[in-house]
């Protein structure tokens, strides 16, 4: 018997696709047994283009017995029940982001995996991005001074080719950028800065749930003390897609395109200069490679994956608290006719909300 | 009729006038909203509402009976490439016949008289003619199928808009761009017509079309009613941009000396027009959503990507060309589809439309252009 990791993956989609079949295909540690997709057409299509030699399966259940482990890709309304056949059946599972809908169902499935010892990582991927990586140890190592805030920016024309198209049914998505995308931003932000106790939330949802553009205004308590950052996401629009930390002494900026550099500004004799920096060695072709492989060392050492179902737990608590507390965007060249319904307006939110759920990990008090 | 109690269906749902029809439906508290969406992820500004986002493509007719569901009231904003206009529209009318629809408004365009529309078009007693441009030729026979079903009985009505402006439209953002890379210029000193249509005063014919009986098998002129040179929205946007390269005039004679050609065999060489068709500024305007330099590097980067089989392939088919490097100091030649569009004399009439429908133009030209410049601002267009 090899003592191999065997693998199955929940889902055929997009993400399995162009993501975790690479990363499982690259990785020594692990086997894949099956393709899980209820379309088994699709399933065995892939099989058959990448040459893999596993089986198509149309129900996870039928290989509990023959896997050791899952990589959860299934639509996101379907994460918490799989999670919790696959827990159940003994396996440990890598989900993909988000774990659940709501921070509830995250925390049931996080709370049955310490139950059952085994390891529930979530699909955070670009916490194993170079950059991600490197700006971490550029913002601990102090090279920018002491941390002063942050300006955080992603959008673009949405062009996720999702094959269910859940991406705009609320019940299924569970929101619109913010769940989508934001889960990403805010997990990492989460964990360069610290915990959020304090936020004020606007996007442009006309009642369906699934808003396009967002902008959040945060405050962390983490290590550096206070930090104030500033958020936009949107599915309509270009937008910088990057990330600027600013520091007493320098700034620090990496690109979403980019996952590899961080680009160090500061002056010298008041020249502004930059720096361009890159980690001279990482292992893995990919983040998903790095995640699937600290999946794998959580398993082998019976240890912590990077980003565990606690994690998750708060940043849906966070997302949860902004959907709760939101306002609506101005949008003055949408109001010729009719008058639209508005959220709070501008002035009943001068003030943060206070992110009371959002440090159930650390039981911390949130003040604004 | 009563339609804010209506149920309206919409196609081209996910394009910039349809969009806004969606939009609008839903300030004014309609019922139901059904929206054709032909490319799931192209709905992100639609999804936003509670609109029932119904798959379909209107070369399929099966897929349009399901997605118009209950509705009688249908809005076609939606269009495809030109080569498909035609069997777009006619399964769209026979889908809505078929279902007994109340109302039937067809977005058409004011380009049925050509891009360059010849003296004496001012109305809509104008006679359609063949231009040779397969845009305006499709949409003008297209408006003939309307008729044809008006005549069966349903109720149609026909909405002929000229240069749709407002948020979210390519008319502006391409523009922006267009001018910040030095690629505009004043033909003729800017003087053609430029007949601009503001979005919601587009949306305003079409509810007033729904209201009046009047309006049943007509088609109706509809722009701002404000006589707008291209100079005029040009220096609009030059308005919004800060270290903008020089904007140059150029005379129709020296964008055809500098061709080689005579100018105006737009409108008399097929060929010519062929090649219009296949240009990038042309598809873009027609398919009127904001087109950012990023989006086109991503496609950029995949053609590059292919085989040059494969790429060959694909060129032939859509014309695709890379866009020739800008040369320092090179004198700007506008292209020919531009030189066209910007070469018209004619200011459309909307007096039928104001007498038989009520219409009126409430957002004037520097009303609508302070809205656009509030959502460009807000688009990340300009700072």
């Amino acid at each position: 018997m090899s003592d191999k990791i065997r693998l199955a993956i929940l889902g055929c989609g997009a993400i399995t696709r162009s993501e975790h079949i690479p990363a499982v295909s690259a990785h020594p540690g692990v086997e894949l047994v099956a393709l899980i997709d209820t379309d088994l057409a699709r399933a065995n299509a892939l099989i058959q283009s990448r040459n893999l030699t596993c089986k198509a399966v149309a129900d996870y259940r039928e290989v509990f017995d023959q896997v050791d482990a899952v990589i959860n890709a299934l639509p996101n309304h379907l994460h918490v029940s799989s999670n919790m056949d696959c827990l159940g059946a003994g396996l440990h599972v890598l989900c993909e982001k988000p774990l659940a809908i709501t921070a509830a169902e995250a925390r049931v499935c996080t709370e049955f995996a310490e139950e059952k010892k085994l390891v529930l990582a979530v699909g955070m991927n670009r916490r194993f991005a170079a950059s991600h990586l490197l700006l971490k140890l550029v913002i601990e190592e102090g090279l920018l001074g002491a941390i002063q805030s942050y300006d955080f920016q992603y959008g673009g024309a949405f062009d996720w080719r999702s094959a269910s198209g859940f991406y705009f049914d609320r019940a299924k998505a569970g929101g619109g950028a913010l769940v989508d995308f934001g889960v990403h931003m805010l997990d990492s932000v989460i964990d360069w800065f610290g915990p959020v106790t304090a936020f004020d939330y606007q996007d442009d949802d006309w009642g369906s749930g699934i808003e396009a553009n967002l902008f959040l205004d945060v405050k962390h308590e983490g290590k550096f003390g206070d930090t104030p950052g500033h958020l936009r996401l949107s599915r309509t629009f270009q937008l910088a897609n990057r990330l600027l930390v600013r520091g007493a002494a320098a700034s620090a900026e990496i690109s979403v395109q980019d996952s590899e550099v961080v680009v160090i500004r500061r002056t010298i004799g008041g020249c502004p200069v930059s720096q361009t920096m890159r980690l001279e060695k990482i292992s893995g072709s990919s983040s998903y490679w790095r995640q699937l492989n600290n999946f794998v060392e959580s398993i082998e050492n019976h240890a912590k994956p990077e980003v565990d179902g606690w994690q998750a737990v708060r940043v849906l608590e966070l997302i949860e608290n902004c959907y709760a507390h939101k306002g609506r965007i101005p949008e003055p060249w949408a109001e010729i006719g009719a008058e639209i319904e508005t959220g709070p307006g501008p002035e009943s939110r001068s003030q943060l909300s206070k992110a009371t759920n959002a440090n159930a990990q650390t039981g911390k008090e949130a003040r604004t | 009729m009563n339609w804010r109690s209506e149920t309206i269906f919409v196609t081209g749902a996910t394009g910039f006038i349809g969009g806004r029809v969606c939009e609008r439906m839903m300030q004014e508290g309609v019922p139901k909203v059904r929206a054709l969406v032909h490319g799931m992820h192209r709905a992100a500004r639609i999804a936003r509402m509670p609109v029932e986002l119904c798959p379909g493509d209107l070369q399929d007719r099966e897929s349009l009976r399901r997605a118009l569901g209950d509705a009688k009231v249908v809005i076609h904003c939606g269009l495809g490439p030109a080569s498909t206009i035609m069997r777009g529209i006619e399964n769209m009318l026979a889908v809505a016949h078929d279902a007994g629809v109340k109302r039937f408004i067809h977005v058409s365009t004011a380009a049925v008289y050509g891009i360059t529309p010849p003296p004496g078009s001012e109305t809509e007693d104008a006679p359609l003619r063949r231009t040779g441009d397969p845009y305006s030729d499709n949409k003008a026979a297209a408006e003939k199928i309307v008729l044809d079903y008006g005549r069966r009985g349903l109720p149609v009505v026909i909405l002929r808009p000229s240069i749709v402006w407002g948020p979210y439209s390519a008319w502006s953002t391409r523009l922006i761009e267009d001018l910040r890379a030095g690629h505009v210029a004043f033909i003729d000193g800017g003087s053609g017509a430029c007949n601009t249509t503001y979005v919601d005063n587009l949306i305003d014919a079409m509810t007033a079309s729904l209201e009046n009986d009047a309006a049943l098998n007509n088609a109706f002129l509809i722009t701002d009613g404000e006589r707008i040179t291209w100079g005029d929205f040009i220096r609009a946007h030059m308005g919004l941009i800060e270290a903008l390269p020089e904007v140059k005039e150029i005379s129709r004679a020296e964008i055809a000396a500098s061709r080689g050609k005579p100018s105006g065999m737009l409108l008399g060489s097929v060929k010519a027009t062929a090649r219009v068709a296949r240009s990038k500024p042309f598809r873009e305007m027609l398919l009127q959503i904001p087109i950012t330099e990023a989006a086109m590097k991503r496609a950029w980067n995949w053609v590059g990507s292919l085989s040059p089989e494969k790429r060959e392939r694909l060129r032939s088919r859509f014309g695709v060309r890379r866009a020739p490097a800008a040369k320092a100091n090179a004198r700007f030649i506008p292209d020919e589809v531009t030189e066209a569009t910007q070469s018209a004399t004619v200011f459309f009439s909307i007096e039928k439309a104001r007498k038989l429908l009520n219409y009126e133009p409430r957002i004037k030209f520097a009303a609508g252009m302070k809205l656009v410049e509030q959502w460009l601002r807000y688009a990340a267009y300009i700072q």
